[in-house]
């Protein structure tokens, strides 16, 4: 288990890195494929969950390193209304959530049904996406949701869920590695995992 | 619930809180450090992206005659860059000769520079550059090209460095309206997905008297930005009961730049003398000025 825990961890920080060579596509409405939450979402349905919550956290601590913005600046009395961001640290909690919804259909993942864990990894970054957008709403005022910003989000999530598929393979393979059981049908628990 | 996954719960959301209480100049430093790890990664990233644009390009054009155009245009945009400063520094003259209590403006040099990544994250209008703290740039210095207002720099890196956007709604610029007393706020706006984004020039008088066509340049107050740089046209005014709002087409094509200049300090140390209690160009710690 520790073993295959480690190799997820290093299986994120590569998504770290893929992350970098991977462009946004202005012609579907700028969106872009998540690695990092592509891997976690198909790791935390294979894990118990506090190993989840450590992948959680690693993942969100990673993503707000990568993407926070600080703040504005100058003269308050000039700027009188400034903009405010997203506080360091909120991913965290995103991811833990997502965790947490990947983590309901556990059962039926481990009796071998990884498709619907796939589809579900599809609706949870859905989620994701669509919570930030909200909680930047939320602080920033001005509530605006339009279609520009959905077509974003859909996109995003369904090419992300493209290569689910090709996660859960590699899970699979990295689970057999280092003996570690993942789905009741196929093997019982060894000893010593 | 099992005591080990409650012990799991707590741990994590400890974990979180102490995420969530950081300071910025911490979180600065971390992503600093987080940043020079996968720097080699991004150099590549950065690498490949410019080497297949560079590769569309020579469907037209030879490799040899796009890298001299690229250092032709480098150099027509840092001179359109340095004329567009004399006819100001002219201007102030000529201001100097009529007013006593004439202040100069804060000196600046420029450093140019070439976008590596656009837009490299979900929700903010951002772009990254291959310039940074050895090149003498840092937090929240101005972004320009010959067109006008870029952004300002927001993450420093050793040797490049994200700009947030004149279009991302995180970006306020103080400003002023040319032929006219009206002066407002500029800032991007939440969403904007076509390939011309508008700004929008808020705290206008109820009764402001603009016009389509009329330009907005910075005022340069706030300690942010400097003043009389280009950022847009007006294109539409929405006057309201107690503020009047406009539409601005910013003076920069976002979508097809390639070259930079980042204005920092200027060096020479006469003028550095003068400029040294101006704060108009010495950013903090944790971004601000």
């Amino acid at each position: 288990m520790i073993r295959y825990l480690f190799s997820i961890l290093i299986m994120v920080l590569l998504a770290v890195i893929a992350q970098q060579f991977l462009p946004a596509l202005t012609a579907l409405s700028g969106c872009r494929i998540l690695p990092v939450a592509l891997v976690f979402l198909c790791a935390a349905v294979t894990l118990p969950p506090p190993a989840m919550l450590l992948v959680a956290f690693v993942c969100g601590f990673l993503t707000d390193l990568e993407n926070w913005m600080g703040p504005h600046g100058g003269d308050r009395a000039v700027y009188e209304v400034p903009v405010e961001t997203l506080r360091f640290g909120y991913s965290i909690i995103l991811y833990g959530i997502m965790g947490m919804l990947m983590q309901g259909i556990r059962p039926l993942f481990r009796r071998g049904n990884w498709q619907f864990s796939a589809l579900l990894g599809g609706i949870a970054v859905f989620l994701y996406l669509t919570t930030e957008y909200l909680l930047i709403n939320f602080i920033r005022g001005g509530f605006s949701f339009g279609q520009g910003t959905l077509m974003k989000i859909t996109f995003s999530s369904a090419l992300t869920t493209l290569f689910a598929p090709l996660v859960f393979w590699i899970l699979f393979a990295l689970a057999e590695r280092f003996n570690y059981t993942i789905r009741l049908d196929t093997s019982r628990r060894r000893p010593g995992e | 619930m099992r005591p080990l996954n409650l012990l799991a719960l707590l741990l994590f959301l400890a974990g979180a809180t102490w995420a969530l209480t950081r300071s910025p100049g911490t979180v600065r430093s971390m992503q600093a450090t987080y940043y020079r790890a996968i720097s080699p990664f991004l150099t590549v990233g950065s690498e490949m992206e410019v080497k297949a644009r560079a590769f569309l390009d020579e469907v037209d054009h030879s490799a040899k005659l796009q890298a001299e155009v690229d250092a032709m245009r480098e150099d027509f945009g840092r001179l359109k860059l340095i004329e567009s400063r004399f006819r100001t520094v002219e201007a102030e003259n000529a201001s100097l000769r009529r007013a006593l209590d004439f202040k100069q403006r804060n000196p600046f040099d420029v450093v140019a520079a070439r976008i590596t990544r656009r837009q490299p994250t979900t929700w903010w209008q951002t772009m990254e550059i291959d310039r940074g703290d050895k090149s003498g740039i840092a937090t929240a210095y101005t972004v320009v090209t010959d067109g006008g207002l870029v952004g300002k720099i927001d993450r420093l890196g050793e040797d490049r460095s994200t700009v947030i956007l004149l279009t991302d709604e995180a970006c306020q610029v103080s400003a002023k309206v040319e032929g006219s007393p009206e002066v407002g706020i500029v800032q991007g706006q939440r969403e904007q997905f076509g390939t011309t984004p508008l700004l929008r020039l808020r705290f206008l008088s109820p009764n402001a008297r603009l016009r389509e066509g009329m330009r907005v340049f910075s005022t340069g107050k706030g300690g942010v930005f400097p003043p009389d740089v280009l950022l847009g046209e007006i294109v539409r005014v929405e006057p309201g009961p107690l503020s009047s709002e406009a539409l601005v087409r910013p003076s920069v094509d976002f979508q097809n730049l390639s070259t930079v200049f980042v204005l920092t300090p200027q060096k020479d140390p006469s003028v550095e003398e003068e400029s040294a209690p101006a704060e108009a160009h010495s950013p903090r710690k944790d971004g601000s000025r």
